[in-house]
């Protein structure tokens, strides 16, 4: 994967040079399959040679190519538009770790879907969450469960989230500057209990407690720190999840459509429920764990007092 | 990348957000705003070049005519330049865009075809073959981003049926019963469709050949960058026939009296 | 960030217009595009197919830039071929979809300008749709439209098809799948519509069907209301029809 980078770094070689290698790289793109791409191996499209390969556009500078064709973060004017995510959250509590997120997908202003998952789940014990390129999230967190199988069968254990979401930095690290755009948290249970890491596309990796990533992520935080503590119970904790993503869907423009939960607990992860943004705002998340039994909206606390509703003395 | 996820999932450019319903912080504006004309500026282009493509299915088979000028920007350089070439036995190919680029297809072109005669293993190459062949030579040189700059019409005729099919510089390929190049697209195609759509297994040559004039004529009279000298190339199961240069007839009394047209002397 | 001129700017991309989309039923899926391939205000041809049967059980729509399409849907046939070389059967869905997603991240930085819908049968005999961005992310639902008449159409099947912003008569429940015949006629309401709102919508309609294992789809459709072309290939029992209609054409 450095190979990438080495291949367009401007201090090893020339530029035209690299301009050289990289009018090369297309050329490769399908000439050399080997013989396994004939066999069971043919359906690993661009990783069939064990380590994925990618075209570049033979340009003196790829990355200010694509950026002027593709949008990372949803310019009208690009013809070419990637789907991306909007609102994540995840949080770390006795009980385990709360993960919810939106799912709505933007394109410019247009809603390019609603029912987008944003939960990706690597493998039984780990999730990830997508905020940024809808595909780079997809493609590199599919990519990462493949190599935590590795880990297993190669050490007989089960890899811990610090050791993941490492190999995700460092493999998203290694094509910083291509215009990958991720923001993930990744969210598990190994041996020292529940754990969330912050990775993005920029390399960072950070270790934390409650996280929330994304254009609504303000909105969320807003929510999450006014009701989070550490010995929250399963049922306030997914409440509090749950409630933190309305929040940014009634108010981010890019956020909405519906809520995914998760929780992780000690023996893995567990889908809790998909609630609907505009139900959670007038009836509530339903008969579940932790409901209020009623709607989000604050329609319900004004009831009979507000000059748009007024009290029923008044308006007859 | 942007470092504010506060921006992720939103627009980039500052139009879109016009009423700054996210005051949090300055967002950064990532222009160029229109990515695919503004944005792109061209340092490779034609240099010597063709115009208009004609092309038409009639009764027989396919008619094919482009003028032998080769411009160079505004000058006509070169006016006895033929743009239609017999490839194999029953296939015609038409040439608008960077000459020397067309020159280089040529010589492919021949390459193709001596080859597959010297393999005598029966089988020759017919107008599918052909087109099929510049698609993929277009595509990959589009995707090496050094195209060959051509819009190029490929006619054939092979075992009684018809062939007619266009690709250019960015691989586009599609085909119908009239087609035309570059300003021809714009100006003779509509003349074309309504002359032949519907009775491409009736008309006759010589109907045919005058629909073609009169496309030839109309174009000269509105492309600068045309000429009254023009072949037109026939395939048919006889073959291929590529003509002569033929002149067109033209009159430009009408200028006369219309103002703003020619020089006006008042 | 300073903006340097690029060395080669040739903008190797463009776009052909045209609209396609999806719907996935119970045991059935129609996959449907427009025929029409423009560039700017000029109509290019009036047929150019972009939905193409990849095997009995998967069909692809293609759209966006014509050259890219073309070449995409050719490599994923190539890769379904050698597939079947090696293991003797065709390729399931859901591995179609996932090899498509590859396939398309690996011109990440140099992408395809092409939005894949994917329509078929899944090996539980359900109907699948699978759309996609044009690198790559991807995600199964029951219906999407994709192309120059995307934000015309999704709405209406939005309406039509999960029923958005309807409410059921009293006593009553909307459908979790419609029949055949609905869908067909939304598909065809969907093109006509589309056909007079957008310039780059037009000409032709080709909708294939895709009928799972003893599926009975196609009984209750009045044999003379459209004309099924089979192109099913194999016995392996799903079954693939094309319906051919045409559009306006100004």
């Amino acid at each position: 994967m450095n190979s990438l980078v080495q291949r367009f770094s401007t201090s090893s070689s020339t530029p035209l040079a690299a301009l050289h290698k990289a009018a090369k790289v297309v050329t490769e793109e399908d000439d050399d399959f080997s013989d396994a791409a004939w066999g069971s191996e043919a359906g690993f499209g661009n990783i069939a040679k064990g380590v994925p390969s990618f075209a570049v556009p033979a340009v003196a500078d790829p990355t200010a190519f694509l950026r002027l064709h593709t949008d990372d973060h949803a310019d009208p004017s690009c013809r070419i538009k990637i789907q991306h995510g909007t609102t994540t959250l995840a949080f770390r509590f006795k009980g385990g770790v709360i993960v919810a997120v939106d799912s709505r997908a933007t394109a410019g202003s247009y809603i390019a879907s609603g029912t987008v998952k944003k939960v990706i789940e690597i493998n039984p014990y780990l999730l990830g969450t997508m905020a940024g390129g809808a595909a780079d999230c997809q493609y590199w967190e599919t990519y990462l469960g493949m190599h935590c199988r590795l880990h297993e069968l190669r050490n007989k254990e089960r890899i811990s989230v610090s050791a993941a979401s490492k190999f995700l930095s460092n493999l998203v690290y290694s094509y910083k500057g291509m215009g990958l755009s991720m923001g993930t948290m990744i969210c598990g249970w190994d041996k020292t209990g529940p754990s969330i890491f912050y990775v993005d596309s920029d390399g960072t990796r950070l270790k934390g407690d409650l996280f929330s990533v994304g254009s609504g992520s303000t909105f969320a935080y807003g929510v999450l720190d006014q009701g989070y503590h550490w010995d929250l119970t399963d049922e306030e904790a997914q409440e509090l999840g749950r409630r933190s993503i309305y929040a940014a869907g009634h108010r981010d423009a890019f956020s909405g459509n519906t809520v995914n939960l998760y929780h992780v607990k000690e023996h893995g992860w567990e889908f809790i429920g998909n609630y609907d943004v505009n139900k959670l705002h007038y009836d509530g998340p339903g008969n579940v764990a932790g409901s209020p039994g009623h709607g989000y909206g604050y329609d319900i606390r004004v009831e009979g007092l507000s000059s748009a509703n007024p009290p029923v003395a008044a308006a007859a | 990348m942007d470092h504010f996820p506060t921006n992720w999932g939103r627009p980039r450019a500052e139009g879109f957000d016009a009423y700054a319903t996210h005051p949090i912080h300055q967002r950064p504006s990532n222009t160029p705003r229109d990515a695919f004309s503004a944005g792109v500026q061209r340092t490779q282009q034609p240099i010597v070049t063709g115009t208009s493509v004609l092309a038409l299915k009639y009764k027989d088979g396919i008619m094919m005519a482009a003028d032998n000028l080769a411009s160079y920007g505004s000058l006509a350089r070169f006016k006895d330049v033929h743009r239609l070439q017999a490839v194999g036995t029953n296939t015609i190919v038409g040439a608008g865009g960077d000459m020397s680029d067309f020159q280089y297809i040529q010589r492919m072109l021949d390459e193709l075809v001596i080859d597959e005669f010297t393999a005598q293993d029966g089988h020759s190459l017919g107008p599918a073959e052909i087109h099929e062949y510049l698609s993929q030579v277009m595509y990959a040189r589009r995707s090496k981003m050094n195209p060959l700059w051509n819009s190029l019409l490929v006619g054939g005729f092979t075992d009684g049926k018809k062939f007619l099919a266009y690709v250019d510089l960015l691989g586009t390929t599609y085909s119908a019963t009239t087609l035309a190049t570059g300003y021809g697209s714009m100006i003779a195609q509509p003349l074309l469709r309504k002359a032949v759509e519907g009775r491409e297994d009736v008309l006759t040559e010589e109907e045919a050949r005058k629909i073609i004039q009169e496309c030839m004529r109309v174009l000269y009279y509105r492309d600068a960058r045309s000429l009254d000298k023009y072949q037109v190339a026939t395939v048919t199961a006889e073959g291929v026939k590529i003509s002569d240069s033929l002149y067109l007839e033209t009159s430009w009394s009408f200028a006369e009296g219309i103002r703003g047209y020619g020089a006006q002397t008042q | 960030m300073t903006q340097q001129p690029q060395q080669h700017a040739f903008n190797p991309y463009t776009e052909n217009g045209g609209t396609i989309l999806a719907i996935a039923g119970a045991d059935f899926t129609v996959i449907a595009g427009d025929t029409r391939q423009s560039e700017g205000y000029s109509i290019q041809t009036r047929y150019a197919p972009k939905v193409f049967k990849l095997t009995d059980k998967a069909v692809l729509a293609v759209n966006g830039f014509a050259a890219d399409g073309n070449m995409f849907v050719k490599k994923v046939k190539q890769r379904l071929e050698w597939y079947r070389h090696a293991h003797a059967k065709d390729m399931p869905i859901r591995s179609i979809a996932r090899l498509i997603q590859t396939m398309l991240y690996a011109r990440r930085f140099f992408p395809y300008y092409v939005y894949n819908i994917l329509g078929g049968i899944e090996e539980d005999g359900t109907g699948a749709v699978y759309s996609f961005d044009p690198v790559g992310s991807y995600e199964r639902e029951a219906c999407r439209a994709a192309g120059a008449a995307q934000a015309l159409v999704q709405p209406f099947l939005d309406n039509q098809i999960y029923f958005k912003n309807q409410t059921p008569a009293p006593g009553t429940v909307f459908p979790q799948h419609l029949p055949l015949s609905t869908v067909l006629e939304i598909v065809i309401d969907s093109f006509t519509g589309a056909t007079e709102r957008h310039i780059e919508v037009g000409d032709g309609l080709e909708m294939y069907v895709v009928l799972s294992k003893n599926s009975n789809a196609l009984q209750g459709l009045r044999a003379d209301a459209h004309s099924f072309q089979e192109v099913t290939s194999t016995a392996d029992g799903e079954r693939v029809f094309v319906i051919r209609r045409d559009l306006k054409k100004d």
